[in-house]
Formats: C-alpha cells, sequence, structure tokens
C-alpha cells in the first residue's frame, strides 16, 4: 500500500497532466451533446454579457446607431418584398389570403462577437429564443448570406459563419439554375470553394452564385458571391471553381436572422412521405 | 513574498484572458494570423511553482479562454500539453552552471539566449496542439502547419516586446 501511494506521489504529474487533458479533450469532443446542459448556459450568458458590454462600448467608436435604425428599416422592408411572399404559379388558388400569405420574416440583430481569422468561426449576435430564433435559421445581412444559427441561449444565439469546416451551402448558378455546393478551405476570408459543378456547366469568371433555396434554411436568391477562377479537369465528372464572397464577414455590425415561417409544414411534408 | 507572487500571478492570470477575449481575438491580421498572447502567463509562472499548480492553472485559463471563445475544451488542451511541457524545456535548455537564477523565467534573468528558446519552444507547442486539435483533420496539413508557424511567429512577438517593456527597468536598480 505504502509502495502505492509512494508510486502516485512520484508520478502523480503524469497521472494529473492525463487526468485534466482526458477532460480538455472530453469537453472539446463532446460539446454537441453538453449544449443543452446548465453550466453551459451559464458560462454562455456569462460570456455573452461581458462581450455584449464590449461592444456597447466600443459602439461609441463608429456610427452605428444609424446603422441600426437604417437596418431594422431594411428588416421591413424586405418582408414586403415579392420574396418574401409565398409564391404559387398556378391559377388553381383561388383564395387571395394563399397567395398573398408572408412565407419570410427577418429578425435585425446586432453582432456582438464575430471572427474570420480561425479554421472555424462562429458569430454571437444579442437576440435569442425570447425574440423567436430557433437552431438552423438562415443569416443573412442586405440580401448577402452570413451563416446559420447553430445553438440558441434566451437572449443570445451563436451563429456557424459561411467561414467554417462545416458550413455546405446548397447553391446554383443565378444563369442557368445549375446546382453547386459553397464551402470554405480556410485561409482567406474573402474565397470560397464552389463544389460539384457538373462538366456540362459553362463557367465564366465573374457568374453569380446565389442560394438555392433547396434547403428551408436561406430563401432562394440570397447573393454568396460571384465566380474568382476555376479550373477544368479532364477526367472529374464536377470541376472546381473558387468564388469571392460578396460578404465582407470582417465588418458585420447588423445582420438579419431569417425566419422561415412555413418550415414546420416543409417538414411535415418530408417526414409523413417517409413513413409511408 | 510568496502571497505577493500570488497576487501578481493572479492579476495577470486575468488581465491576460481579457485582453485576449476583447482585443487580441477581434484582432485580424491577413486573415491568418491570431496571436494568442494569454499563454504568456504559463511561460511567466515562477520556477518554484509545484506541478499541480501550473497544470491546474493551465487548464483553468485555458478553460477561461474557451468560455469566451465558446471553443470548449480547445485552448484548455493546448494550454495543460504546454504546462506538461515546460519542466522538461526547463531541463532541457538550462545548463546546470547558469540555470534558473531569480523568480521568473524572464530575459532579464535568464539572457536572450534561454529565453528565447524556452518561448519559441512552448509556443510552438501549444499552437500546435490548438490548431490541429481544431481542425482535427490532416488534409489541411501544410495550410495548417502555416497558420501555426505565423500564429507562433506573432506571439512570440508579443511576448518579447512585452518582456523589454516590463522586466528591464528593475535590472538598473540592481546595479
Amino acid at each position: 500500500m505504502r509502495n502505492l501511494f509512494q508510486f502516485f506521489r512520484r508520478y502523480y504529474f503524469y497521472f494529473l497532466f492525463l487526468l485534466l487533458e482526458g477532460i480538455s479533450l472530453s469537453i472539446f469532443f463532446n460539446y454537441n451533446e453538453l449544449q443543452g446542459s446548465i453550466l453551459y448556459s451559464a458560462s454562455y450568458s456569462f460570456s455573452g454579457s461581458v462581450n455584449d458590454l464590449f461592444r456597447y462600448i466600443s459602439e461609441y467608436f463608429s456610427l452605428s446607431k444609424t446603422n441600426k435604425v437604417l437596418v431594422e428599416e431594411m428588416a421591413k422592408l424586405h418582408s414586403r418584398l415579392p420574396e418574401a411572399y409565398y409564391k404559387t404559379d398556378t391559377n388553381s388558388a383561388y383564395f387571395l389570403d394563399t397567395l398573398s400569405r408572408i412565407e419570410y420574416k427577418y429578425i435585425s440583430a446586432k453582432v456582438i462577437s464575430n471572427s474570420t481569422n480561425k479554421r472555424n468561426n462562429f458569430l454571437m449576435i444579442n437576440k435569442g429564443r425570447l425574440h423567436g430564433i430557433k437552431n438552423h435559421m438562415g443569416v443573412i445581412i442586405g440580401n448577402k448570406i452570413v451563416g446559420q444559427v447553430v445553438s440558441v441561449s434566451p437572449h443570445f444565439s451563436w451563429i456557424m459563419s459561411v467561414l467554417n469546416k462545416d458550413s455546405r451551402i446548397s447553391a446554383k448558378f443565378k444563369k442557368n439554375n445549375q446546382l453547386v455546393t459553397v464551402e470554405w478551405t480556410g485561409g482567406n476570408y474573402r474565397i470560397g470553394l464552389v463544389k460539384e459543378i457538373p462538366r456540362h456547366v459553362v463557367i465564366n469568371k465573374s457568374d453569380t452564385i446565389i442560394s438555392s433555396g433547396n434547403s428551408e434554411i436561406f430563401p432562394e436568391g440570397i447573393l454568396i458571391g460571384t465566380i474568382n477562377d476555376f479550373t477544368i479537369v479532364e477526367d472529374e465528372n464536377f470541376n472546381y471553381a473558387t468564388i469571392l464572397f460578396t460578404t465582407d464577414f470582417n465588418s458585420l455590425g447588423y445582420v438579419e436572422v431569417v425566419v422561415d415561417l412555413m418550415r414546420k409544414e416543409k417538414e411535415e411534408l418530408k417526414t409523413s412521405f417517409k413513413v409511408h | 513574498m510568496t502571497s505577493r507572487v500570488f497576487i501578481i500571478n493572479c492579476s495577470r492570470f486575468l488581465f491576460l484572458i481579457l485582453f485576449q477575449v476583447l482585443i487580441l481575438n477581434n484582432i485580424n491580421l491577413g486573415g491568418y494570423i491570431n496571436p494568442f498572447f494569454y499563454i504568456y502567463f504559463i511561460l511567466l509562472l515562477p520556477f518554484s511553482t509545484s506541478r499541480w499548480i501550473l497544470l491546474t492553472s493551465a487548464f483553468l485559463l485555458g478553460l477561461g479562454i474557451d468560455v469566451f471563445a465558446n471553443t470548449p475544451g480547445l485552448n484548455a488542451a493546448a494550454c495543460v500539453g504546454m504546462a506538461f511541457a515546460r519542466p522538461f524545456v526547463i531541463n532541457i535548455i538550462s545548463t546546470s552552471s547558469e540555470s534558473l537564477i531569480g523568480i521568473n523565467p524572464t530575459i532579464k534573468n535568464q539572457g536572450i539566449k534561454w529565453f528565447f528558446y524556452y518561448a519559441t519552444i512552448l509556443i510552438l507547442i501549444h499552437h500546435l496542439i490548438l490548431f490541429y486539435l481544431e481542425i482535427f483533420r490532416f488534409d489541411e496539413f501544410f495550410q495548417t502547419l502555416f497558420r501555426t508557424l505565423i500564429s507562433s511567429a506573432f506571439t512570440l512577438l508579443f511576448v518579447l516586446v512585452s518582456e523589454y517593456l516590463f522586466f528591464q527597468k528593475p535590472k538598473q536598480q540592481h546595479k
């Protein structure tokens, strides 16, 4: 027994190292499961309020108050654009109500923390569950893409920026609606990668890439960027291109969260098909 | 004496966390570079720090950064790894005759060459763990390596500059 104690005393440095490193790594790899825990939301709201305070102070150095008024006004106007309304091409809808039902709503929010220099970048905004924000909602600025909500607390939301290794955006060419995928490979925050371009699609520089509207996250037609450079690979089925993001991720002040009011209906429709 | 050292280190701990999350994490140089100056705390811990305090304080330091940066466990893992390596690095680079004068490892006490090796090795260890754990795959190996080296260089620059800013004056008093 004494020998055992001596053994531990002698090598406690190694054991303590393994213990602490083990704790760190298990926190790191179980991050997603931790999100619901009390500890998590406590630390979350603490860091959120500190960041909020700091932003509040630094706000005086810019003209963000004017900005806020403008963006909120813009969100209101956005909700009235034709794109925000549910579209139907058939003439079989007789009720005026169905034709003019709002499909998307926009909630404006202030960015309180943001980064572009990591491999996985996130933003925090000052609106959360209490303001109607839920997981997997899209985030845009003006008509430009920003990211999607990945975690919500009562007053804050955590947004996965497009500049993230887990970010995969369903997009399309504006000119011919060909579906592609947009990712970010790290490094320069202005440049992204367009994947899965079918071989027969003719690519030109400065072709516009917009969101496809296939996922329930973004409405159709949100600007992602323009083709910057491309290579034609002879033996592959798909071509690649680099894209210059329209959004300047480094200067986000206010953003808008997209609320798809018909999302539930769309999801129910999908799952109801799977059951049968 | 000891309580004074304790208070100095505690306030350095808090200051470096706040400086890192409120200022440095918002600085963006060329899209690649993010200096992690907060690890200066681990570099500066006194030689006589017992090893469990070294590991535990490094763990708490990393966790503190993680809470703000919302990268749970990432900085903590890197800091614990770095703190674990510290005694070994000190052993390797110190020759017995000149070693370990003074309380803290500083340029003033140990000389620029010793401190440069000491800081470079530990910063590299920290940054390698941090960046490779963050990406956690090897298909961007060289890009990640590049980011690691660039960020390490900037962290080292910060550390050396603050060495000369904060630890030079007492030397004149000794003479």
